[in-house]
């Protein structure tokens, strides 16, 4: 059973803005910063919460972010209105892309993004349609002293 | 007992502070408010950057340095110039003639802190070597940048290397050997640390990696520049150049941004210098957008310590200076690698006890609490104007917001001119 949402926020992505990409993480940074969520986990939804980001904007047109939380996890949805991923088993394959040489020149395709987001995630859920989009769930859990 | 108001090296002189609203505006951290016409600095937020004492137009905030007058209640004096000092009178002053000048205006001995600085790059090389903890990991040079992560970025203190500085190994060092040499006891010897920056004397009266800092005070170079000054021009006839000094362009070039990367072999290194990149750097090391880098040296200073609050010549010609004397004394190493080597061994450049995060306080304390404040937070900051003109005396409509939510005594959403009472 899901549990209570004690707060919901969501952030639109625009994709190929390579400028204000991170904006979305950024922003959910500072809010759990501002909540008093351990640094520890706050890096690591940064981490998660950045990468998934960047993959929008990279490969999307566009999509939503969105933050909740519950007494005991955090939860980020990430969805998206891209190509979607043919295979995600290899995908998920560290050090596989399908970044551009445009893309992997600003530094990013290094096929690090998702197997980075399921190493500081506790519970990481991928669907994908070919030709619709993307979906993420990303759950880190809180410790009992954050609760 | 509780922990006191924590110490710092700035202080606002209430006669000549006008709240002007400069320094309120400047402060990375938004530890400054106008309240009744005065800067009040937050304790709890101030990372004693020193912005708002190069910002204040009245010389308002006075750095609390140590006087040269308070050196002589020690029964042997040491001099420990940062390289900096050699950037301050021009290009044709050789170190060596500084430090006979320092040792001419009244200290028993001048040690030159550029040799530790060279010591402290082939110990970081081997620790980089040795720790295959996560990267990058971070210099522990600047005390500012040090206390800007443990207030803004504590995740990434788990990342600063556990590695004393050079002026604390230099002291570290100085007191043994002096003690021994003199028999007498460590705590007559007083080490000074000639400094460019007031944030040093936090770092030696609340050390945060040792129970008692291994130095006894900063000198300001502002403060002993014209004694230094005086004494150059007194030596200028009689002084017979020594080039043989000790130190290596390596030691020397700590006193610019990048020296500590320029010591080390490890090409994957980064330098920042000046509070805003920094800040912006280590946000990105937050969200894991820096990869493949070793070594992370920030400074908190434009340009490094050269562009520390308490120098006297202009920075961009102190730089040059100090280029020159980089190609002057050149890059080879005049420490013996293999005695860094036993030091490191016997764990000398280590902390004593390990940083810790000190975050900001969130909105509450109580989580459920936090989020209703954060809502509050939002809807007051969607009815303010966003100028962030600083006229309700907090920098911007946000750190206003804030101080509603968090209940400051006396504070009205009145406060805000555009509002009106």
């Amino acid at each position: 059973m899901e549990q209570e949402t004690i707060l919901s926020e969501e952030f639109e992505i625009t994709g190929g803005d390579f400028i204000n990409g991170g904006m979305a993480s950024c922003r959910i940074k500072n809010i759990l910063k501002e909540i008093g969520i351990d640094a520890e986990i706050m890096r690591r939804v940064a981490i998660a919460s950045y990468e998934a980001e960047m993959n929008v904007v990279m490969y999307a047109k566009k999509g939503k972010m969105k933050l909740i939380l519950t007494p005991h996890r955090i939860v980020i949805k990430v969805e998206d209105e891209g190509p979607g991923i043919p295979d995600i088993e290899l995908a998920m394959q560290p050090g596989y892309s399908t970044a551009t040489p445009e893309m992997r020149e600003m530094g990013f395709g290094a096929g690090m993004g998702l197997p980075n987001i399921q190493k500081n995630a506790d519970i990481f859920n991928i669907n994908s349609t070919v030709g619709k989009g993307t979906n993420l769930q990303i759950v880190i859990n809180l410790n009992n002293k954050n609760v | 007992m509780s922990d006191p108001i924590p110490y710092h090296s700035i202080k606002v002189d209430e006669k000549k502070c006008i709240g002007c609203v400069v320094c309120m505006k400047v402060c990375p951290t938004k530890a400054i408010r106008i309240k009744e016409k005065k800067a009040a600095v937050n304790a709890e937020r101030c990372i004693d950057c020193g912005e708002c004492y190069r910002a204040c137009p009245y010389g308002a905030i006075t750095p609390l340095t140590t006087k040269t007058s308070d050196i002589t209640r020690f029964k042997i004096k040491v001099a420990l110039p940062s390289p900096v000092l050699y950037s301050q009178f021009g290009s044709n002053i050789m170190p060596d003639q500084i430090l006979n000048a320092l040792k001419a205006i009244g200290f028993d001995y001048v040690y030159d802190e550029s040799l530790a600085c060279e010591m402290i790059s082939i110990a970081i090389e081997e620790y980089l070597e040795r720790n295959k903890s996560p990267r990058p990991i971070i210099s522990s040079t600047c005390p500012v940048v040090v206390r800007l992560i443990q207030r803004l970025f504590p995740s990434l203190v788990s990342l600063i290397i556990r590695m004393e500085p050079p002026r604390e190994i230099a002291a570290k060092n100085l007191k043994k050997e002096l003690s021994k040499e003199h028999k007498i006891s460590e705590q007559d010897i007083g080490i000074f640390h000639i400094t460019s920056c007031p944030a040093k004397m936090v770092s030696i009266n609340k050390p945060e990696t040792m129970e008692k800092s291994y130095l006894d005070g900063a000198i300001s170079i502002k403060e002993i520049y014209n004694q230094l000054m005086a004494q150059l021009k007194k030596e200028e006839h009689n002084f017979i150049l020594q080039t043989q000094s000790q130190a290596s362009g390596i030691g020397i070039g700590w006193a610019i941004s990048g020296g500590e990367i320029r010591g080390i072999k490890q090409d994957a290194s980064v330098s920042v210098s000046g509070v805003h990149d920094t800040i912006r750097i280590l946000s990105d090391v937050e969200s894991g957008k820096i990869k493949n880098i070793e070594y992370l040296e920030c400074l908190i200073c434009p340009d490094g310590c050269i562009g520390g609050p308490l120098t006297v010549e202009n920075r961009f010609l102190a730089k040059s200076h100090i280029l020159k004397l980089i190609r002057k004394f050149g890059r080879k190493n005049r420490i013996d690698i293999s005695y860094v080597k036993q030091l490191y061994d016997k764990n000398f450049f280590s902390f004593e006890r390990n940083i810790q995060p000190k975050p900001f306080p969130p909105l509450d304390p109580d989580k459920n609490e936090a989020i209703k404040k954060l809502k509050k937070k939002e809807r007051i900051l969607k009815n303010l104007p966003g100028i962030n003109c600083g006229v309700c005396g907090a920098p911007d409509c946000e750190s206003f917001a804030e101080d509603l939510v968090k209940g400051e005594k006396g504070l009205t959403i009145g406060r805000c001119v555009f509002l009106g009472e």
